[in-house]
């Protein structure tokens, strides 16, 4: 039974290859705040908080896709033209000289976003609203806005369902458009959101439980309104002191850690058991692999050399084989007794695991059929028997 | 010639841009005209040029190459975008820079001929075009449908030399979008575009937080190919900027933004009013000339001229009476205009510029600013009427000039507008003594009407009227449309902000080619509840189960009388057990 063996270890290595080099090779940015109106300036602030964020982490404005339903910066109501702040300190100016903003105004809705994340677009589309994500691709998605249980509502008009984001990921993930996704999500009952999510691959962590609001940390006098929620504001805090650039180690569990209810005034939610490995192995990945833009080189060549090498030996055994077999068949008069070398039997199951041809479809189609054609007459027999 | 200096400095400024930009190369300038009430026009100019042979394969270097490749593959003769906020004040500005011509409405205006045999050829390169162009300027464009979309016949004209095969086979087709706000977003790559990246040269002044703090401006990018006499075929692109800054606003600290009461002592008064004493002011800073430098007013100073400008062209020019004193940096060369108000200065190719406008003594009785020039018209918009049904609309036009205007009057309106063209009218209310009536005057002052009715859904209205106003007088123009109701679903997040209608463009023909923009209105249609379809769900739903309840209880149950119903068996035992007693008890 050496050869079976041997082969099973082949298409284990060759099954199992993706993920014994799991990495990612590109990382992206969906940053979608839901709310319209002046009011919701923190709502704003809040993603181009996590907009300024994963840019100081080298994520580039191509593989950022930031939504903004309305325009904060240079609404009439803004004292400060141009700018948008986190903080009433005001030294930071999110809207800065450089921003590019994907969807704005009437465009952030249900439906763009949708289609965003499963790239369903027609194609007048431009690419720089486009998510060109492949399976290689760590991808950050946070939102905030107005929710409740199980939806978030976009633009206070329509809302999106925990259950159509769960089948979008799940979309994504038969589409190969991802690698690993961590999902944040800062709104009222926000892990309520993530709770219907069952693709695999996935981290999510939201603001607060069922039946519990997230509260806005403070207001600015001069602008008038509350500028971030506190979630964010402490998630920020974490990214601002601790990932100071893309070296850093620190891991999402250290950011998890870092959630203090007391101060957050709501319990955030994680949920692990999407992610292969469970929580250990999902805590222990780092930050930067989901806010900076690592670039991990996978070496093509390398693998498909190791590949070509084992194909190579197989094919060259398969050659043995048959020589054997034709030495054998040959020899068939003189072999009385048959020795414990299986020729026949795995060069069959070679042919089939190599080339994955239509005849076999079909006769599986036709037994298939048959099968089902001979229950349906033992049926129709036995009710017409019992009759 | 009625110009008056400053215009006219303006316009030899352009011709020499013009002029200049025969040869491949690229040239920016920076025209500064201080406005009455200490404001301060900025007019941003950068014209980078390639021949239509390097264009065609794809050799790019001045030009920007993203939008290159959009024009190339959208097959876009000539194209004109424009970005603006705010509205020109034209009585106290008087005339628009570029004669208005590198103006939009409120909002994004997109305009361009696109090679197309057939409208339907048209259309799909349309799609094509606002949809790139939306993902390379981070605006909406992608909103510029069929119904936003018009095919203007007289309003404009190309700008461009092209050969008259290509425009026979050109269509052109105008959008625009009044709602779109325009912001930093939009700066950014419009800044992208120039060969500098604004990071020297003019450009190094353009910073969001300044230019939308303007009273107004305009972003305007205009793609067009030029033939000079006897050369090369040239491919255009000219990037503008016009700004109106009110300079005591630009001048306050950035950390300070919110508008404070002033300190009693800091009070500039007039002296020369009588009740003017120690308790008593009355102030004079809005009136008064200001000091002010570059610096304060952009925020910045440039940064070194950019070097890829061709030498020949002064990179700033100040449009201010020669008696007024300006101090420029160290490095700079000044050159003054014999034949008009305008001086120009050369930049250092490095180390910052900065100007000092000093402040006038007003006792001198020298000029602070050169005087705006007249406007040949002015334009202002307004809806009439009131309810919800129907509506009106008035533009009145005034020529305060005396020549005969001729121009042509455009509107792009929504669907939902439903225009009453039958009540299309005219009224002329002459400064001039000669009395008029309005039945003789209507027929002589709209000369021609093109009109395309609106499509419910499928496609806006498209109006064209081609005007003429005599000298002095002022024109009544009025129409009256019914509003109509959307359906639930087409109503936008905010619906009871309104819907904004285009601006109304102007073009006139005669005495001089110009542009005048109205400002947008914002339509108010009828809107529904929108909490009320949930509250119609939840009757409904309660209806249908009470009624569902009832008839299933009829349809399912047996309804008997009360003596003919089975025992209950607790009953029916009871009851024998009672027998049985009540016989022992006999028996």
């Amino acid at each position: 039974m050496l050869l079976p063996i041997r082969l099973l270890a082949v298409l284990a290595t060759s099954l199992f290859l993706p993920l014994a080099f799991a990495e990612h090779t590109n990382n992206w940015a969906v940053l979608v705040g839901t709310s319209r109106f002046w009011f919701n300036y923190r709502h704003l602030s809040n993603v181009l908080s996590m907009y300024r964020t994963v840019k100081r982490l080298g994520i580039p404005d191509s593989q950022i896709i930031l939504m903004l339903p309305d325009d904060m910066a240079c609404n009439p109501r803004n004292a400060f033209p141009g700018t948008v702040y986190s903080n009433s300190n005001r030294a930071m100016d999110l809207y800065g000289d450089n921003i590019e903003v994907d969807y704005r105004g009437y465009e952030v809705t249900v439906e763009n976003f949708i289609r965003l994340l499963t790239d369903r677009v027609g194609d007048e589309m431009p690419r720089s609203k486009r998510l060109l994500t492949d399976d290689k691709s760590n991808i950050l998605i946070y939102m905030t806005g107005h929710g409740g249980n199980e939806f978030l509502k976009f633009q206070d008009a329509e809302e999106i369902g925990a259950w159509d984001l769960a089948d979008a990921f799940q979309q994504m993930w038969e589409k190969k458009r991802y690698h690993e996704i961590l999902f944040m999500i800062d709104t009222c009952q926000a892990n309520t959101m993530f709770s219907r999510l069952y693709s695999p691959n996935i981290i999510a962590t939201g603001s607060s439980e069922l039946d519990q609001s997230s509260y806005s940390h403070h207001a600015d006098n001069d602008v008038g309104v509350a500028v971030i929620d506190r979630y964010t504001y402490y998630n920020l805090e974490f990214l601002e002191n601790q990932v100071k650039d893309l070296s850093s180690q620190k891991t999402v569990g250290d950011l998890f850690d870092s959630y203090d209810i007391s101060k957050i005034h709501s319990n955030p939610g994680m949920r692990y058991d999407l992610f292969p490995g469970g929580a250990d192995v999902a805590r222990s990945r780092l930050i930067t692999d989901f806010f900076g833009n690592i670039q991990n080189v996978e070496v093509d060549q390398k693998e498909n050399g190791a590949l070509e090498e084992e194909l190579l030996e197989l094919g060259r055994t398969i050659a043995m084989l048959r020589q054997k077999e034709a030495d054998e068949a040959s020899q068939y008069n003189n072999a009385t007794s048959v020795p414990a070398s299986q020729p026949t039997e795995p060069v069959k199951h070679v042919r089939g695991a190599t080339a994955l041809t239509d005849d076999n479809w079909w006769t599986k189609k036709v037994v298939g059929a048959t099968a089902l054609a001979g229950c349906i007459g033992l049926w129709a027999l036995g009710s017409f028997l019992e009759t | 010639m009625r110009f008056s200096s400053s215009i006219s400095s303006l316009l030899t400024s352009s011709l020499l841009l013009s002029t200049a930009s025969a040869s491949s190369g690229y040239h920016e300038q920076l025209n500064l005209r201080p406005l009455p009430l200490s404001n301060l026009l900025a007019s941003f100019n950068f014209r980078s040029n390639t021949s239509l042979a390097d264009f065609e394969s794809q050799n790019f270097r001045l030009f920007p190459r993203s939008l290159g490749q959009i024009l190339q593959y959208a097959g876009t003769r000539e194209l004109h975008l424009r970005f603006t906020l705010g509205r020109w004040d034209a009585e106290n500005w008087g005339a628009r820079p570029w004669d208005g011509t590198r103006e939009g409405g409120t909002g994004v205006e997109l305009w361009a001929w696109l090679d197309a045999e057939t409208d339907e050829e048209a259309d799909a390169k349309w799609l094509t075009l606002t949809n790139a162009l939306s993902g390379l300027f981070c605006a909406s464009l992608n909103f510029i449908d069929e119904t936003r979309t018009i095919r203007p016949v007289v309003s404009f004209q190309a700008e461009g030399d092209h050969p008259n095969t290509t425009l026979a086979n050109a269509k052109l087709l105008h959008g625009v979008l009044p709602h779109e706000v325009v912001c930093t977003e939009n700066l950014t790559p419009f800044l992208k575009l120039l060969p500098c990246k604004g990071k020297a040269g003019i450009g190094s002044l353009l910073d969001g937080h300044k230019l939308f703090d303007a009273s107004f401006q305009s972003m305007a990018i205009d793609v067009r190919p030029v033939c000079p006499p006897g050369g090369e075929c040239l491919l255009e692109v000219e990037q503008t900027i016009d700004m109106v800054l009110d300079i005591s606003r630009s001048k306050r600290p950035r950390d300070n933004l919110i508008p404070r009461p002033i300190q009693g002592h800091e009070l500039v008064c007039d002296t020369s009013k009588s009740y003017h004493s120690d308790s008593v002011c009355f102030p004079v800073d809005h009136l008064q000339s200001q000091e002010w430098t570059l610096e304060q007013v952009f925020g910045k100073s440039i940064k070194g001229a950019c070097p890829l400008t061709e030498p020949g062209v002064p990179p700033v020019c100040v449009d201010v009476p020669h008696s007024r004193s300006i101090f420029a940096s160290e490095g700079s060369t000044e050159i003054k205009s014999q034949h008009s108000d305008s001086r120009c200065y050369k930049l250092a190719s490095e180390g910052d510029f900065n100007l000092v406008l000093t402040q006038l003594d007003a006792s001198s009785g020298d000029k602070e600013l050169v005087e705006p020039e007249q406007p040949l018209l002015y334009a202002d918009r307004s809806f009439t009427g009131y309810g919800q049904e129907h509506g009106g609309v008035q533009a009145i036009l005034t020529n305060p000039g005396d020549e005969e205007v001729e121009f042509v009057y455009m509107e792009s309106l929504p669907w939902f507008m439903r225009v009453y063209l039958h009540t299309l009218s005219t009224r002329i209310s002459a400064a001039s003594s000669i009395p008029t009536t309005s039945a003789e005057t209507s027929a002589e002052i709209i000369k021609e009407i093109y009109y395309r009715p609106a499509l419910d859904r499928e496609r806006g209205t498209q109006l064209e009227l081609l005007l003429r106003i005599p000298p002095k007088s002022t024109v009544f123009l009025t129409y009256d449309f019914e509003k109509s109701i959307l359906r639930y679903t087409e109503y936008p997040p905010d619906a009871n902000r309104g819907f904004d209608v285009a601006a109304a463009v102007i073009t006139t023909l005669s005495p001089r080619k110009m542009n005048i923009r109205t400002t947008s209105l914002l339509l108010y249609l009828p809107t529904p509840d929108f909490s009320m379809p949930y509250n119609v769900i939840i009757f409904t739903s309660t209806a249908i189960a009470l009624s569902f309840g009832g008839l299933y209880n009829i349809l399912v149950r047996q309804i008997v009388g009360a003596d003919e119903g089975f025992e209950s068996p607790v009953k029916s035992k009871l009851k024998r057990v009672l027998a049985t007693i009540t016989r022992r008890l006999a028996g």
